[in-house]
C-alpha cells in the first residue's frame, strides 16, 4: 500500500479520483451507471491496446504499427468468416488471436532476426500493413458482418434515466486481458526477466537470457493484444471500415507513457497503462459533458497530459527545484 | 505483292475517308476527367456520360486517371486537347495545377467545363448541382421538420478546418437560427465526424448532458452513422433525430431502422449527364445567364463563371438501397 502511494500509479489514481469528483459535482450526468459503463465499453479497446504496449515499452522496444495490425486482423476475419459461412465467437477469437500474433511476430523477427531499431521496423510494417490493406480492399468497407458479431453481447443491463445502461462484452474481454498481462509482468519470474531484459538488454544478455523469447513475447502479445482489440472495435461499431483505427496508436501511446512507461524500457505496469487511457477518456467526457467548446478540446488535453506528467515526476522534480533554492541562497 | 499493297492503301484510304465523314457529320466529342478512375463515385458518373451521350448523340467518354494526381489530370487533358475534342471537363484534383493546361485548351478553342471547383479560372463554366448553402440549408430543413422546431441539436463537421463542411453547417445553423428560433444549439461544433468512434461517444455523453437533445446534424463521412448508433444503442429512435450525408452503403440498415433520420448527397451520376447536356449546348453556341432554365439542371444562379443549380439528391428510405447498389 505504500508503494502504490508514492508510484505513478497511485498519483495517477488519485488524479483521476480527483477529476471524477469534480466532474460529479460540476455536472448531473456523470456520476451515473450509464456514464460509468459506457467509458468502459468506450475504452476497452483502448485499454486493450495499451496493455499490449506497455508491454513491449516495458521490454525496451516501441511499436506503432499495432493499430493498422488491429486494422487488417478486423478485415481478414471478417472476410475469412464470412467466406466460411458466418463463423462464431470461438472461431472469430482464435482467428483474431492468431492473425494479431502472427503479425506481431513478424515485426520481432524484423527487430530480432534483421536487427532493424524497434521504431524503424514499426514505421515500415505500419505503412506495409496499412497499404496493402488499402491496396487489396481498395478501401472497401465492410458494412454487412456476420451475426455473431454485429449483435451485442450483454454483459450486465441496469435501468436508467434516458434508456438503460447496459456493460457489453469488451468490458470482460479487457478485463481478462489486463488480468492475465498483470499476473505474467507482476507475479512470474518471467514477467520479472522481461523488466531486466527491457532496463539493460546486455546485461540479460550474460546472465543468459534468450532475447528471441523476450522479443518474440513482447512484439507477439502485442500483436495478440491487437488482433482481440480489431475484434472488439468491429464488435461495438457494428462494421468494418479499413482506415477506422488508423491514428490510434499516438492516443494510446500517450496513455501508455503517461501511465508510467518509459521509452528506454524497464519501467512501466499493466494498471498504469490503464489508468493513463482511463485519465484521457474521463477528460474528454467530462469535457463533453460540461459543454466545453470543442476548440478549446486540445488544448485543454494537452495541459492535463503535462500536468499529470509532472506530478508523476514530481519526486524527481522536487530534488531539483530544492537544489536550486540552495542554490540561490549560497549566492 | 503490288495488289496486296494496294488493297492495303485502298483500306486506309476507305478508313481515313470514313473518319473524314464522320467528322464531317459534326458529331460533338466531349471528354470528361475525372479525379481518379474506378471508384464508385466516379463510375456512376461515367454510366451518366454515357447515358446522356447516347441520348443526345455525343460522342461523351470519361477519362479516370489511374491515381488522384494532379498530374495525371494535366496529361489527360494535354491528350485531349490533341485529339481535338470540343468539350474538355473536369473534376479537378487541384485546381491551380490544372491552369495552364486549361487556358492552353481554351486557346485551342476547346470549351472547359469544372465541376466541384468554383476555383478554377480558365473555364467557361463550373457547375454545382447543389451551393454550400443550399446543401446546409436542405439539411436544416429535414432536421426543423422532424423535430417540429423543438428541443436542442448539436453538429458534428469531419474537423473544425474543413472548409466544405463548415460552410454547410454555417448555412444550416444560420437558417435554424432564422427559423426554428425556439431550437438552440447545445455546443460548439464537433470535429468527430471522421470517425464512427469518436461521433458515436460524443453522441452518447451529449444524450446524457442534454435531456433535450433532440437532433444531431452531422456532416462528415462517419459522423451520422455513429451518431445513429449510439441514438439506435439508447433506445431514442424517433426522439433523436441524425441527419447528414453518409454513404448509402453505410448507413442503409440504420436508415431503414429509423437510426438515420436522412440527409442530402449529389449525384455523381446526374453530374456526368450535365457535363454532356451542358458541353452540348454550349458547343452549339447556346448562353448561360442568371436565372436560365438549362437542360437537367433547372433554374440556375450564375455567380460569375460559376453555375449554381439546386437539386440536392435525398438519402432516404426510397432511395437509400438503389444508391447502395450503385455503390455510393
Amino acid at each position: 500500500m505504500r508503494r502504490m502511494v508514492g508510484s505513478v500509479e497511485g498519483i495517477l489514481f488519485v488524479i483521476l479520483l480527483a477529476l471524477c469528483v469534480v466532474l460529479s459535482l460540476a455536472t448531473d450526468s456523470f456520476f451515473s451507471m450509464q456514464n460509468f459503463f459506457d467509458l468502459l465499453n468506450n475504452q476497452s479497446v483502448n485499454i486493450i491496446f495499451a496493455v499490449g504496449l506497455v508491454v513491449v515499452l516495458i521490454a525496451g522496444g516501441i511499436d506503432i504499427s499495432f493499430s493498422v495490425a488491429a486494422s487488417v486482423v478486423q478485415y481478414v476475419v471478417v472476410v475469412m468468416m464470412i467466406q466460411i459461412g458466418g463463423g462464431n465467437w470461438l472461431l472469430g477469437f482464435v482467428a483474431a488471436m492468431v492473425c494479431g500474433l502472427a503479425l506481431g511476430l513478424f515485426n520481432a523477427f524484423l527487430i530480432h532476426k534483421l536487427r532493424i531499431v524497434s521504431i524503424i521496423a514499426s514505421i515500415g510494417t505500419y505503412n506495409l500493413f496499412f497499404g496493402l490493406l488499402m491496396y487489396l480492399t481498395r478501401g472497401r468497407s465492410i458494412y454487412a458482418i456476420p451475426d455473431w458479431l454485429d449483435e451485442r453481447v450483454a454483459l450486465l443491463t441496469v435501468g436508467a434515466d434516458r434508456a438503460e445502461a447496459t456493460l457489453y462484452l469488451p468490458a470482460l474481454v479487457m478485463l481478462v486481458v489486463v488480468s492475465v498481462a498483470w499476473f505474467i509482468l507482476a507475479r512470474t519470474g518471467f514477467g520479472r526477466l522481461v523488466y531486466g531484459f527491457g532496463s539493460d538488454p546486455e546485461a540479460a544478455r550474460r546472465s543468459g537470457v534468450r532475447i528471441a523469447v523476450m522479443q518474440g513475447f513482447a512484439y507477439g502479445w502485442l500483436g495478440l493484444c491487437a488482433g482481440i482489440a480489431g475484434l472488439m472495435q468491429a464488435h461495438m461499431v457494428r462494421e468494418v471500415v479499413p482506415n477506422a483505427l488508423y491514428g490510434r496508436e499516438l492516443d494510446v501511446l500517450a496513455a501508455v507513457v503517461l501511465g508510467g512507461a518509459v521509452l528506454g524500457g524497464g519501467r512501466g505496469t499493466v494498471l498504469g497503462a490503464a489508468l493513463g487511457v482511463l485519465l484521457l477518456a474521463v477528460v474528454q467526457n467530462g469535457l463533453n459533458l460540461l459543454g466545453v467548446t470543442p476548440y478549446a478540446f486540445k488544448a485543454i488535453v494537452g495541459a492535463i497530459i503535462l500536468i499529470a506528467v509532472t506530478f508523476t515526476n514530481f519526486d524527481k522534480v522536487a530534488p531539483l527545484i530544492g537544489l536550486s533554492n540552495r542554490k540561490a541562497r549560497t549566492t | 505483292m503490288i495488289s496486296r499493297k494496294m488493297l492495303v492503301g485502298t483500306i486506309a484510304a476507305a478508313v481515313m475517308t470514313a473518319g473524314m465523314a464522320s467528322g464531317a457529320m459534326a458529331e460533338t466529342t466531349i471528354g470528361v476527367v475525372a479525379k481518379i478512375g474506378g471508384i464508385p463515385w466516379f463510375n456512376a458518373m461515367e454510366a451518366g456520360i454515357e447515358q446522356e451521350g447516347k441520348a443526345r448523340g455525343v460522342d461523351a467518354f470519361m477519362v479516370g486517371p489511374t491515381s488522384a494526381d494532379p498530374a495525371l489530370q494535366v496529361r489527360a487533358i494535354e491528350d485531349l486537347i490533341a485529339r481535338k475534342v470540343d468539350v474538355i471537363g473536369v473534376v479537378p484534383n487541384d485546381a491551380k495545377v490544372l491552369e495552364p493546361v486549361l487556358q492552353k485548351a481554351r486557346d485551342a478553342g476547346i470549351i472547359v467545363l469544372t465541376h466541384e471547383s468554383t476555383a478554377s479560372v480558365n473555364k467557361n463554366y463550373d457547375f454545382e448541382l447543389v451551393s454550400a448553402k443550399d446543401l446546409g440549408e436542405a439539411h436544416a430543413k429535414l432536421l426543423a421538420k422532424t423535430t417540429e422546431c423543438k428541443g436542442g441539436y448539436a453538429v458534428y463537421v469531419g474537423g473544425l478546418t474543413v472548409p466544405a463542411h463548415n460552410a454547410w453547417a454555417d448555412a444550416a445553423v444560420a437558417w435554424l437560427d432564422e427559423n426554428c428560433p425556439d431550437m438552440k444549439q447545445v455546443a460548439d461544433r464537433f470535429g468527430v465526424a471522421e470517425s464512427v468512434d469518436d461521433s458515436r461517444n460524443t453522441t452518447l455523453d451529449l444524450i446524457r448532458a442534454h435531456d433535450d437533445l433532440t437532433g444531431i446534424l452531422a456532416f462528415g463521412s462517419q459522423g451520422p452513422v455513429g451518431a445513429a448508433r449510439a441514438v439506435e444503442e439508447r433506445g431514442l429512435i424517433g426522439k433523436v433525430a441524425v441527419v447528414g450525408l453518409f454513404s448509402a452503403g453505410q448507413g442503409r440498415k440504420l436508415v431503414h431502422s429509423g437510426a438515420i433520420t436522412g440527409g442530402y448527397v449529389w449525384s455523381p451520376l446526374e453530374a456526368g449527364r450535365v457535363f454532356v447536356a451542358l458541353g452540348k449546348m454550349l458547343a452549339e453556341g447556346g448562353t448561360v445567364s442568371d436565372g436560365d432554365e438549362l437542360p437537367l439542371l433547372g433554374k440556375i444562379r450564375l455567380e460569375g463563371s460559376n453555375i449554381f443549380a439546386n437539386m440536392p439528391l435525398a438519402l432516404s428510405k426510397d432511395t437509400v438501397d438503389g444508391l447502395a447498389e450503385m455503390g455510393l
